[in-house]
């Protein structure tokens, strides 16, 4: 079974998302690592970037397969894991902590309250 | 329509493999760890559930004339026992399939061909028979297919005393008896180490299957089949050989034996001036992925990236890429479009990979 946290917000596109004042950390979900196996190439914004709510912001790779990352809400990227993409195994080793992506800064807070909560987000998986 | 199911098709749902449909067939694409599963095959050994693969037997006076009729490669002249590898061409030099053909005896022959192309190559080779004293036959659903891979193979298969200690060579053949059942043994494999292809009942494979594991062998799914092959250069059909392109277009001028006396597609191999050309390239950042764009130091668009992957070995991105001879910059350089950017790739003139096959 998929580890999801109740303390996080989650996305359809198995993102998970986590407000700090007016911040939002985003990473993959421990479903998204295992289903992607062994992460070998990550791809993150540059900070400044606008980000639009379902635009894609970055790319994850695994040995075999591409996956578009996408932006759960309108907004600007404040601060990029730079660590990230040098080591990309922390997305299977760290999904919810040393693997968070990016961060983004809210331009309409009550986006955060479209994402679902951890019960919508394991109903979901539990739907696939 | 439903997917067809090989005799391991319960093994590797037991052992939690992720599946999905390949020619047709539900088959395993990885079971632990695609790294870990191909780091299994270049280091110790790996099993893989081949089984989908298809199966005919050329019998009679004329079978190694028949075959060597058939092939682009030297069938004739092999020794008995060898394997030989060869694209199966038309009249006008295109592709249909690539096959290993085996010559067990003097008038029997075994021939592999690729899952997806069982019935179009069987189409094609039944309607070639007429003027050769044969029998055809298309064993593929009787026979179950397990590739054994990896420096450990010889040791591992001794240890189960499918292997005696007499001489096997590389790329040969034997028929054999194991647990009082005929099996066909062959030193052949898609990795590019040392290993061996043990053809057998489906009950066979089962029990082999198993034995193979309890001796450390690791099952190893069709996602890391193919990070091997790619590591190595070996070209895969629907990839790097397609219906499009001649063995001279894409890497497999070797295997043309234009000195032979005849053989379909002879004629217009003779004179064919190759339109294109197979290179093998990676990148120090960014994975190659198939369908992306390759451009010349001109920056014009000159062929598509075939198969591309991370290499688990290099840990870099590897590509084979068919590109357009006549567009090829003089400075020889290559850029690789990924989301837009162009990356530019270093040349390969060997594989990316050497394999420790004898």
């Amino acid at each position: 079974m998929a580890n999801v946290p109740s303390n996080l917000k989650y996305t359809k596109e198995h993102e998970w998302a986590k407000l700090e004042g007016d911040i939002l950390t985003v990473g993959i979900t421990d479903f998204a690592q295992s289903s992607l196996g062994d992460v070998v190439f990550v791809e993150l914004p540059a900070v400044g970037k606008e980000l639009k709510n379902g635009q894609a912001f970055g790319v994850v790779e695994s040995i075999k397969s591409v996956s578009d990352l996408y932006s759960p809400v309108d907004g600007v990227v404040v601060e990029s894991n730079a660590d990230l993409p040098n080591s990309p195994e922390t997305c299977n080793q760290s999904p919810y902590d040393n693997a968070w992506m990016i961060k983004i800064k809210l331009k309409n807070p009550a986006d955060f309250n479209t994402l679902l909560s951890a019960d919508e987000y394991n109903s979901f998986l539990a739907s696939l | 329509m439903e997917l067809l199911k090989t005799s391991l098709h319960g093994d590797h749902l037991a052992l939690k493999a992720k599946m999905a449909p390949f020619a047709g067939f539900d088959m395993p694409i990885q079971y632990t760890s695609v790294k870990d599963e191909v780091l299994a095959v270049r280091n110790n050994v790996g099993i893989f559930d081949v089984s989908h693969m298809g199966e005919f037997f050329v019998t009679g006076p004329d079978a190694i004339k028949f075959v060597d009729h058939l092939i682009t490669n030297d069938f004739q002249n092999a020794e008995m026992l060898k394997a030989v590898y060869s694209p199966l061409c038309r009249e006008n030099g295109t592709i249909i399939d690539d096959l290993i053909a085996y010559k067990l005896n003097d008038k029997k022959v075994l021939i592999c061909v690729n899952a997806s192309n069982i019935q179009k190559d069987w189409n094609w080779i039944s309607s070639k028979t007429q003027g050769f004293n044969i029998e055809l036959t298309n064993r593929s659903d009787d026979y179950s297919l397990i590739a054994v891979q990896g420096p450990k193979t010889e040791e591992i298969l001794k240890k189960l005393e499918v292997l005696d200690s007499t001489e096997f060579p590389y790329y040969s053949i034997k028929e054999a008896a194991f647990n009082g059942e005929n099996i066909i043994l062959a030193r052949t494999g898609y990795t590019g180490e040392d290993g061996f292809e043990i053809f057998s009942s489906h009950a066979m494979a089962r029990t082999l299957w198993i034995k193979l594991q309890a001796l450390g062998a690791v099952p190893c799914g069709l996602a890391a089949r193919d990070v091997l092959r790619l590591e190595v250069c070996y070209p895969l059909y629907g990839h790097e050989l397609t219906d499009d392109v001649t063995p001279l277009d894409t890497g497999l001028g070797w295997t043309v034996k234009l000195t032979k006396e005849n053989f379909i597609s002879k004629e217009t191999l003779t004179n064919y001036k190759a339109k294109y050309q197979l290179v093998k390239l990676s990148l120090d950042k960014g994975i190659p992925r198939e369908g992306y764009s390759v451009l010349n130091g001109d920056k014009e668009v000159i062929g598509k990236v075939t198969s591309g992957t991370m290499s688990v070995i290099n840990n870099k991105g590897i590509a084979l890429a068919l590109v357009e001879k006549a567009k090829i910059s003089a400075d020889k350089k290559y850029y690789i479009d990924i989301r837009n950017q162009q990356y530019e790739a270093i040349v390969h003139t060997k594989a990316f990979v050497t394999g420790g096959h004898k």
